[in-house]
């Protein structure tokens, strides 16, 4: 699968491998901090609250609400061409993390800010997905 | 010892597509014409801070270890430096040069900027602004550009503010008929185009349209600066640099929010009218930096000039279009000037001092005393304000 993907893949940290594990498994994880309990994404070494490295991971809901959107139709890298048009989006998950993805599995048309998603993997290669979301049917 | 910064020399060369024209030959002639305006010779400059070119790592290379004082034969200068903190590499150059001269170790400092856009392979140049200022991680495998960014940005605050297309599309004619009074645009001499022209040009990403999209151009620009003492003492036309306030807000667009960017403009400007003992009534020309449409009418809402969702009305009415009440970026930001890279904060620093030396010809904003300015890096990382006055507050 890795020798077919064309477009860039995420460049991990160490300590940003869990997330992506969980990507394959169909988890979306998030990091907490054990110390002072912040919500941390994206998934930093240390809690950048307060410096902690005591981090846990615990699993998303996948829930999320549309924050801002928009639909790319033009002047893109040639390597994501075939996608074109593609709704980039911001999303803000249940847990209070926002979160850079697509909207998928819908018309362009009809994504609105406000509008409820959930999380839906796309495979890319053997060590990660990427968490793309769809509108709740 | 001697306080303060004054900038009493400009050069510049016309922002164009011009692949003929090769960056040395802009260097030349833009530091020759900014040591020629300060009236020194070329001898008494003794620092030289560069602002960084982005995409060009050649070039940066070259003038990063020193090569701009030995080409141009500045024989008294002490020492080199270059700046890099993407659109606001402008504003450190002066800060790294206020310092300078401040410690006695340069009385005269050049900061020159270039940037050819035209002579990189296309492939390259796209590659360069896909990923320059994105995160490799969280944000660029998701084919963010930053167009794509922006568009977001814009949506939200139409959303949260209620400011119509036809309102933002307002923003690129106002900052377009500008751009048709400055001999060193891109767009010089050109009609701005009307709202309806904006809103029909092709869609790039929603809801951003081609004209509200900057358009990549070569070119270049140079300061010559001193202290305000000298500059008094020399008795030139000058801008002398009254006050800054600064903001970090950060680098990954997915934990910036529309009030976050407000609330770190607002903070900076204020500082900045504090340090300066003025306040934002007493400003006769905003020298809004912020590359796309949006960040004009958030600007005029942030600091408080419109209130929260009228901006887009003020700016439709024609406010801070030529002949407004409230002139606004006088070279028309990235989208009336051509984006030069870093290189349209050191413009955008070029015409604040134009302004204030009373050179800027058909933009001249008449009996103008003071200027705010400010600059911003990455795809809205922080933002840096200045304001720049005629006169020396010391």
């Amino acid at each position: 699968m890795s020798n077919e993907y064309k477009k860039p893949i995420p460049v991990m940290q160490p300590w940003t491998k869990e997330f992506w594990k969980g990507t394959k498994k169909s988890q979306l994880l998030i990091q907490e901090c054990n110390d002072c309990q912040s919500k941390i994404f994206y998934p930093r070494q240390y809690c950048p609250e307060c410096w902690s490295g005591n981090l846990k991971w615990s699993q998303a809901s996948g829930k999320a609400t549309v924050y801002s959107f928009t639909t790319t139709q033009d002047m893109v890298e040639p390597k994501f061409w075939a996608d074109l048009p593609y709704v980039l989006a911001l999303v803000d998950l249940e847990e209070g993390i926002r979160m850079m993805t697509r909207i998928v599995d819908c018309d362009p048309e009809t994504v609105k800010i406000g509008m409820d998603v959930e999380v839906v993997f796309e495979d890319i290669t053997d060590e990660c997905a990427l968490p793309m979301f769809r509108p709740v049917s | 010892m001697s306080k303060g910064l004054a900038i009493i020399g400009v050069g510049e060369v016309p922002t164009a597509i011009n692949p003929e024209r090769s960056r040395w030959d802009i260097i030349y002639e833009v530091c020759r014409q900014a040591v020629q305006d300060a009236g020194i010779s070329k001898d008494e400059i003794e620092g030289v801070v560069t602002v960084a070119p982005q995409a060009q790592p050649r070039l940066a290379a070259e003038i990063s270890f020193g090569k701009i004082p030995e080409e141009l034969g500045l024989n008294g200068c002490k020492d080199i430096c270059t700046c890099n903190a993407g659109g606001s590499s402008t504003s450190n150059c002066l800060r790294m040069a206020e310092n300078w001269i401040e410690n006695g170790l340069a009385k005269f400092v050049l900061i020159p900027h270039v940037t050819v856009h035209s002579t990189i392979p296309i492939e390259d140049t796209i590659n360069f602004f896909a990923q320059a200022g994105m995160d490799l991680q969280w944000e660029y495998p998701f084919g963010t550009t930053y167009n794509g960014i922006m568009a977001m940005s814009t949506r939200r605050f139409m959303y949260e503010t209620g400011t119509t297309e036809e309102q933002m599309a307002s923003v690129v004619t106002a900052l377009r008929k500008w751009a048709k009074l400055d001999p060193n645009s891109l767009f010089y001499g050109k009609k701005a185009p009307s709202i309806e022209e904006v809103l029909s040009s092709k869609m790039v990403s929603s809801p951003l349209h081609k004209r509200e999209c900057n358009m990549l151009a070569d070119g270049g620009s140079a300061m010559v600066v001193t202290s305000a003492e000298i500059a008094r003492e020399m008795k030139v036309k000058a801008a002398y640099k009254l006050g800054e306030g600064v903001r970090y807000l950060k680098a990954c667009s997915i934990l910036r929010d529309i009030q976050l960017i407000a609330d770190g403009t607002r903070d900076s400007t204020d500082q900045a009218l504090k340090q300066a003992g003025i306040s934002k009534e007493d400003i006769d020309m905003w020298n809004i930096y912020l590359a796309y449409p949006f960040g004009h009418p958030l600007f005029l809402e942030a600091v408080g000039i419109c209130e929260k969702g009228q901006a887009g009305k003020f700016i439709m009415e024609g406010h801070t279009s030529p002949g407004g009440k409230l002139p606004c970026s006088t070279i028309g930001d990235a989208i009336g000037r051509g984006h030069t890279g870093s290189g349209v904060s050191t413009a955008t620093y070029v015409e604040t001092a134009r302004q204030l030396m009373g050179k800027a010809g058909e933009r001249q904003v008449p009996d103008i005393k003071y200027v705010y300015q400010n600059t911003a890096g990455g795809s809205g990382m922080n933002n840096i304000a200045t304001i720049w006055g005629r006169e020396s507050h010391e």
